[in-house]
């Protein structure tokens, strides 16, 4: 499902190049789910980019569901985003213009899904947050703003889910509702989970866990 | 993506009110544009009635011989209303002991189709208006015939054959200046009587006038139709080219409001290029969203190039809407101060409002959108991660080119496209020079100074490129604002120059040199102001260069050099207001046969500079040198002379003066009492003329100051969008000074230093280019006289720096009125 070889990532910064990424080599099969843990700034969400395609390596190669990444051009990646990858940021980033549930039809608009409001709804209303349809982003919590997100991830049944921090921003019950979504999800329609969290409990749960130092890898 | 899917996003969109600011600056331009235009050629169509006056007719044919009937009929049936007159000079004799030499106009029923036809019962009496002419048996006299006829009221004269009673004075025609035969005072009759005084002969020197009148198209047509068949000797006059002083003042104003629209055009592209940017940059982000959830960038393209073209179509309809609400507010508020019903504005405007929609669109709010679509999805993991540039120098450069089509397009005038490119090129150009010193010299200057000043200077630094873009265009706008101020006030003090309140508004032929006395005593007693005696005489070019030339009658045709009349006289200096265009002038005590020629009249007889005139003047003839040639202000109330000679040359010869005075309206009886001490003069009275001139000028200047004001309400919006790009970014900022612990004294004081700095500077810019516009188009299309405002390089600087610092820090005083948490929870 997804495969890495050799992944590199160099940026040129004023003080010289900074190696973020040094050989990644990674392997995870369809349905399974994986959590990547690692102190801050060790190049987990450069990694989690790469993978969803939203950034090229320096170097390596990723496959996604068979597709090589490095074949195809932007717009060859946006669509297979389109189809197959759901993405939870670690900002959020929300449309600010767009309420709740049109930030969460989005996707499924852009997919031409046809009943893109009641399934936005009821991914809402999973969240916890039926009550907040029609409410902007600038009026939600931080807590609330994220699981925005994620119902947004979660809409359009991804086949491969990618989520920085899901659960960062959230007290204990709610983090663990999502934490039970996010596996629910790859339980019932077997989506290929990467996480990214410094949550020991949501690692524990995943089938594989991958530990990232200073732009290297280990599984655990 | 569906278009269903454009349709929400829109709708979306709208509510966010960001589209609201791009659809308020493109409603601006096509409003403005519309309604400048429309205005504008309402204003024209007025204002060539206006100057219909001056031919009496909307459109005059001209002929040696009888007009045929076919042709009348013919202008009849495309709908052309037709008066019939005749000109020519004749004796009108009272007695054996009181004769003079006329200029007979003869009109027939609906003279003059245009303007009005001015008599009095009395000489000088008491002006009546209403529309009549002579009836058949009567004639109307100059006020000094009647002293030189010796005639009153009741008595009877003779014209050739046919006697005539005298019924009333005439005291002013329209067409006075474009209709003149000969040199006598006028004797206005009926065409009706023409028959019975049997003086038209075949080969007597006579001009049949046929008046037509109509709208423009029927004129137009006819036109068309009659010029192929004109004969020798006919000719057609039209409204433009007939009357040289108020063409001159109505061309000047049509090429400012017409240079004011195409300022509106560059100040709407301002508008929509800032509105358009700010659009695109706030949505980067959305589009990096957008892009990470899947859309692809043909998606993102279409989806803003569909909500253009929603824009586009809707600003086209309500900036039409508002555009002729404009047009119908001036011609509103100017109302009876239009000499005459506005005509209609047609549906040019429209169309140029939507050219306009449509360049600002394509040229000018597309590009920062369309490069959306290239924006990376990384963006959304990485704040600096942004789009490239949003506009590249291509961008620039087509937009740059659309606009010098549509301006071009706009004024119909290469020259005052010309000038507005150069003054903006100007400020382009040491824009980017003053940017790359602010950059580079503002910390410098930070480093000394306290710490408001550090902060400010700082963030302009920071911001620098925003900066630059924005300080060139406050420097465009304020610059447009400026030049349009500077060219209004210089073509109104020239108009006014022209005709000086205490200018002469009398002139007086004819006076023999024995007279000259007398004439000085009367004036001296009746306290009339008056200017020097000029000597006049009378005389002919015969030959150049010992080449004969053929008599005026004898070639038909322009541009072949031909004997010519005029009044010569002589003078030590270079007459007042003349132009030495080539050649010397001579000393005092130079007694050599020297000449020097009008530059037209020297064309007409074909000689140029030391060619060898010979001349006769009465009986006698003599040789002289062509020593120089001169350009004359005929725009002057100033006595002007053709040929002018040194003194001692012309002095030995018989002549006459001529002097020009001025007379206030309540002192007009003493003309009659002139005329009977000095009945053989000549008295011209320009004072209606000079009256009327002025109306139309005071008219003209009340336009333009509207037109102007409008441009400026323009000027201050593209400010204010100006203001607004950055408005984001600083309110930010500020935002987070304040979170850490900043005064709003502070906040404020940078605010009011980044913008008074960015004001005076832009300022100083502006005013380099308005200089630079001014020159070219007083020198290149108004004809002026140019010199260097001065005042602007203070005026530029301190204008700019009140005017965007109140606007600036206005528009951020959010940010010290709300609490700091509201702005930073901003997503
Ligand atoms: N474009 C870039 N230019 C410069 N430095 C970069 C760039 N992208 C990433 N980095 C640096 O690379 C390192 C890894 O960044 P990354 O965001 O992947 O860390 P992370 O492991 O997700 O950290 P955290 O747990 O805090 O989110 C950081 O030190 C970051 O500053
Ligand atoms: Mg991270």
């Amino acid at each position: 499902m997804i495969k890495v070889s050799q992944l590199l990532k160099t940026v040129s910064t004023a003080d010289g190049d900074l190696n973020i990424l040094r050989g990644i080599d990674l392997e995870i099969e369809p349905g399974a789910s994986a959590a990547i843990v690692g102190a801050s700034g060790s190049g987990k969400s450069t990694l989690l980019g790469l993978l969803a395609g939203m950034d090229v390596p320096s170097g390596g190669e990723i496959w996604l569901d068979g597709e090589s990444l490095n074949e195809l051009d932007e717009d060859q990646r946006a669509r297979l985003r389109a189809e197959k990858v759901g993405f939870v940021f670690q900002s959020f980033q929300l449309l600010p213009a767009l309420t709740a549930r049109e930030n969460v039809m989005l996707p499924l608009e852009l997919a031409g899904v046809s009943d893109a409001e009641q399934i936005a709804e009821q991914f809402l209303v999973e969240v916890g947050l039926g009550e907040r349809l029609s409410h902007y982003p600038t009026t939600l919590s931080g807590g609330e703003q994220q699981r925005v997100a994620i119902a947004r991830a979660f809409a359009r049944q991804p086949r491969i889910l990618f989520a920085d921090e899901p659960t960062g921003n959230l007290d204990t019950r709610t983090g663990e509702r999502v934490i039970e979504l996010l596996f629910e999800l790859n339980g019932r329609a077997s989506t290929t989970l990467v996480l990214v969290t410094h949550d020991e409990r949501l690692a524990a749960r995943c089938d594989r866990c991958f530990a990232m130092t200073a732009g290297e890898i280990v599984e655990r | 993506m569906t278009s269903g899917l454009s349709w929400k996003l829109l709708s979306r969109e709208w509510r966010s009110g960001e589209l609201g600011i791009l659809l308020l600056a493109l409603v601006m331009a096509v409003s403005v544009v519309v309604g400048v235009s429309s205005f504008v050629s309402r204003l024209q169509s007025a204002l060539l009635s206006e100057s219909a006056r001056f031919l009496a007719a909307d459109m005059v044919l001209v002929s040696r011989t009888p007009v045929s009937d076919e042709w009348v009929q013919e202008a009849e049936s495309q709908g052309l209303v037709t008066s019939l007159g005749v000109g020519f000079p004749s004796m009108a004799v009272a007695d054996i002991d009181h004769m003079a030499l006329v200029s007979i106009k003869a009109v027939s029923t609906g003279y003059p189709l245009r303007g009005d036809l001015r008599w009095s019962r009395e000489p000088y009496g008491d002006v009546i208006a209403e529309g009549s002419i002579p009836a058949v048996g009567e004639v109307w006299l100059a006020p000094r015939l009647f002293a030189l006829l010796d005639v009153s009221l009741g008595d009877q004269i003779l014209v050739g054959e046919a006697e005539l009673r005298v019924t009333g004075a005439v005291r002013g025609e329209p067409d006075a200046t474009t209709a003149v035969f000969g040199f006598g005072p006028r004797l206005l009759m009926n065409v009706g009587d023409i028959p019975a005084t049997g003086v038209i002969q075949p080969g007597s020197r006579v001009e049949y006038r046929l008046l037509l009148g109509g709208d423009r198209s029927a004129v137009s047509s006819f036109t068309e139709w009659v010029e192929p068949l004109l004969g020798q000797g006919q000719r057609v006059d039209s409204i433009d080219g007939s009357q040289p002083r108020i063409n001159d003042t109505l061309d000047r104003a049509q090429g400012f409001l017409l240079l004011a629209g195409s300022l509106a055009v560059v100040l709407a592209a301002a508008a929509i290029t800032l509105a358009s940017r700010r659009f695109g940059e706030r949505h980067t982000q959305y589009v990096a969203i957008l892009k990470s959830l899947g859309a692809r960038s043909w998606e993102i393209s279409r989806l803003y190039g569909f909500s253009l073209a929603v824009l586009g179509a809707i600003g086209t309809v309500v900036g039409c809407a508002v555009g002729w609400a404009i047009q119908a507010g001036f011609i509103q508020l100017l109302g009876d101060l239009l000499p005459v019903e506005p005509g209609p504005a047609g549906w040019k405007p429209v169309l140029i409002g939507m050219v306009t929609a449509a360049v600002c669109m394509v040229f000018f709010a597309w590009p920062p959108l369309r490069r959306l679509g290239l924006a990376s999805p990384l963006s959304v993991l990485r704040a600096d991660v942004g789009i490239a540039d949003s506009q590249r120098p291509q961008d620039y450069l087509l937009g740059g080119l659309s606009i010098v089509a549509l301006m071009w397009w706009y004024s119909g005038s290469a020259a005052v496209t010309l000038a507005v490119i150069a003054g903006l090129s100007v400020v382009m150009g040491l824009g980017f020079f003053a940017a790359r010193g602010l950059l580079s010299g503002g910390r410098r200057v930070g480093g000394f100074a306290g710490s408001i000043w550090r902060v400010a200077l700082a963030g302009l630094q920071r911001r620098g490129r925003a900066n630059a873009l924005q300080m060139v265009i406050f420097a465009m706008a304020i610059m447009l604002m400026l030049l349009l101020s500077v060219v209004r006030s210089s073509l109104i003090g020239q108009w006014q120059a022209q005709l000086p309140i205490d200018a002469p508004n009398h002139f007086l032929l004819n006076l023999a040199p024995e007279e000259k006395p007398v004439l000085e005593g009367f004036f001296r007693e009746q306290g009339v102001a008056t200017e020097a005696l000029y000597p006049m005489t009378r005389g002919r070019i015969l030959s150049v260069n010992a080449e004969v030339l053929p008599e005026w009658r004898e070639v038909e045709g322009e541009g072949v050099p031909r004997q010519r009349e005029a009044n010569f006289t002589w003078s030590d200096d270079l007459p007042e207001g003349n132009v030495l265009l080539d050649g010397e002038w001579w000393d005092a005590d130079d007694s050599r046969a020297w000449i020097s020629l009008e530059e037209g009249f020297a064309q007409d007889i074909g000689a140029g500079l030391g060619d060898r005139l010979s001349l006769r003047i009465g009986a006698a003839e003599l040789e002289a040198q062509v020593r120089s040639i001169r350009k004359v202000d005929w725009q002057s109330m100033r006595p002007n002379f053709f040929v002018v000679f040194p003194r001692q040359v012309l002095e030995q010869y018989p002549g006459m003066y001529m002097t020009s005075f001025r007379l206030l309206p309540d002192q007009k009886p003493v003309l009659n009492q002139l005329v009977s001490v000095l009945p053989t003069v000549t008295v011209i009275e320009l004072d209606i003329v000079i009256r009327e001139m002025r109306t139309v000028i005071d008219q003209v200047a009340r336009a333009l100051e509207l037109v102007l004001g409008v441009i400026l309400v323009a000027g201050a919006l593209v400010l204010i969008s100006g203001v607004r790009s950055s408005l984001d970014a600083r309110l930010k900022e500020s935002a987070l000074m304040r979170a850490l612990g900043a005064r709003s004294r502070l906040v404020l004081g940078t605010l009011w230093i980044e913008f008074l700095v960015l004001g005076a500077m832009a300022g100083g810019l502006a005013a380099a280019g308005t200089e630079v516009a001014a020159w070219a188009l007083q020198t290149r299309v108004f004809e002026m006289n140019w010199t260097p405002t001065l005042a602007l390089w203070w005026i530029g600087p301190v204008t700019g720096a009140l005017i965007v610092g109140t606007l600036g820090v206005w528009s951020c005083r959010r940010v010290v009125n709300t609490p700091p948490v509201t702005l930073l929870r901003e997503v």
